[in-house]
């Protein structure tokens, strides 16, 4: 997996010494990078940054891909950014989940899951800076915020009998407010989001739940810190915490905790070789992802992302 | 749009002025206090003269004179002794035409300028801390 996510990254890299040197103001890496959703942020958590290299009176876009490898599961994302005037931010993304693990499900009742199924995710975003200014407001405490709204749609494949029988919907939308701080003379950046939600594992297994699972919204802290080692470079960790929606249901057709959800967790390092790339490296923990058909086991790995930006 | 950058080094040197200057003079010693400071300046004008995006705002300049003002200006807000006296920043640039991007790529040739002297990272956040909410009084294209 590293080794071909290398070989994308090599590319990104050519494509962007390619770039002419963008006309465009922000300073390296206070554009956040690529979340997995596609807005700019953290890798699994939006910031209230507008993404992109453009500054105030100017328009960016930025690319991005990323793959995680956990223990049973894998997930590529494609995603692409617009900002506008460090105001809106506009994102795109595709997330292709490796679900090869549910084939086990038609052990439980006749679902017809296919082998090597992919769980496919479509989401579009956008943001929109309210107040403030994460990075020049250095004599207050007054952080950059921003809302947002992301609208996913999944497409399920041969799963989609398994969302069916949970009672999830193949669509839904998250809502979220951000507020982010660089505390400039100390080199360290914090960013809270808080998002309302009803999705299962991110969307990736749907939205809600049949009763007695939980099928309402609910609200849902995400926290980043990182610090700054030289202007091109950070390290950080992230905090998302996950509603668990379908332990319920589950439990209640006797799988036990089949269906457990856990917070996802992970530490990364971002660095930006050039004003037009930056890369991402991270250790992910996204706990249990349907334990009943992964031997009970916590999902963890490699993260790599890459942003080229225009 | 010629003397903007010019009006804006001796501006942020008159905001020094106006701003509570650290009293504990450590900075200014990791900045190698005056000579370091002289010898920062004297290297960022010349990157600044090198850079496309701000030699053109600097052709006329009276460089001798922009190095001494940001030589006070940062000896003040660094902690060291001395006083900036000078016009007020807000006024000296609410005819100009200085947006985000001007003042990021100052921030930006300023950093390079101090990897260049060696200033440890840390010092180089503690110093822009001092400067950065100058924005609000040098950007007037909003």
């Amino acid at each position: 997996m590293i080794k071909k996510m290398s070989v994308v990254a090599l590319a990104c890299a050519a494509l962007a010494g390619q770039v002419a040197h963008a006309e465009t103001g922000k300073l390296a890496l206070t554009g956040g990078v690529s979340s997995i959703d596609g807005a700019a942020g953290g890798g699994l958590t939006p910031w209230a940054v507008i993404g992109s290299n453009a500054t105030a009176g100017e328009i960016g876009v930025t690319a991005n891909v990323s793959r995680l490898s956990t223990q049973n599961y894998g997930l590529t994302t494609y995603g692409a950014a617009l900002g506008y005037r460090e105001r809106v931010e506009v994102s795109l993304a595709q997330q292709n989940f490796n679900a090869g693990p549910a084939l086990a499900l038609n052990g439980i009742a006749p679902f017809g899951v296919s082998p090597g199924q992919h769980v496919k995710m479509d989401i579009a975003g956008l943001k929109v800076h309210v107040a403030g200014d994460a990075i020049l407001e250095s004599d207050s405490l007054m952080p950059q915020v921003a809302v947002g709204v992301e609208y996913k749609r999944t497409h399920p494949g041969s799963i989609g009998s398994v969302l069916d029988f949970l009672g999830t919907r193949t669509s839904g939308t998250d809502l979220y407010v951000s507020a982010t701080k660089l505390f400039l003379a100390q080199g360290v950046l914090v960013n809270a989001t808080l998002r309302n939600t009803n999705a299962n594992q991110n969307g990736l297994l749907g939205f809600g739940s049949a009763a007695p699972g939980r099928n309402s919204r609910s609200w849902q802290p995400e926290v980043s810190v990182a610090l700054l080692l030289r202007p091109n470079l950070a390290i950080g960790a992230e905090y998302r915490r996950m509603p668990n929606n379908l332990e319920a249901l589950g439990r209640a057709a006797g799988l036990g905790d089949a269906l457990r959800a856990d917070d996802w967790k992970d530490v990364f390092v971002a660095w930006a070789p050039s004003k037009n790339l930056s890369l991402t490296l991270a250790y992910v923990q996204l706990g249990r992802i349907v334990p009943g058909i992964t031997d009970n086991r916590k999902q963890s790995g490699a993260y790599l992302s890459a942003q080229v930006a225009f | 749009m010629k003397k903007m950058i010019v009006a804006l080094a001796f501006s942020m040197a008159a905001a020094a002025g106006a701003q509570t200057a650290p009293a504990d003079p450590a900075l200014f010693h990791v900045f190698g206090d005056k000579p370091g400071l002289v010898k920062l300046m004297d290297d960022f004008m010349l990157r600044l003269e090198a850079d496309p995006r701000m030699a053109p705002h600097f052709k006329e300049a009276n460089k001798q004179r922009v190095k001494e003002q940001l030589v006070d200006q940062f000896c003040q807000v660094t902690g060291g002794p001395c006083v900036y006296k000078g016009a007020d920043m807000k006024s000296s640039h609410s005819n100009l035409e200085i947006g985000k991007r001007d003042f990021n790529g100052l921030v930006e040739v300023l950093q390079q300028s101090m990897d260049a002297q060696g200033i440890p990272f840390t010092a180089q956040n503690q110093l822009l801390a001092q400067l950065a909410h100058m924005h609000r009084d040098i950007i007037t294209v909003k």
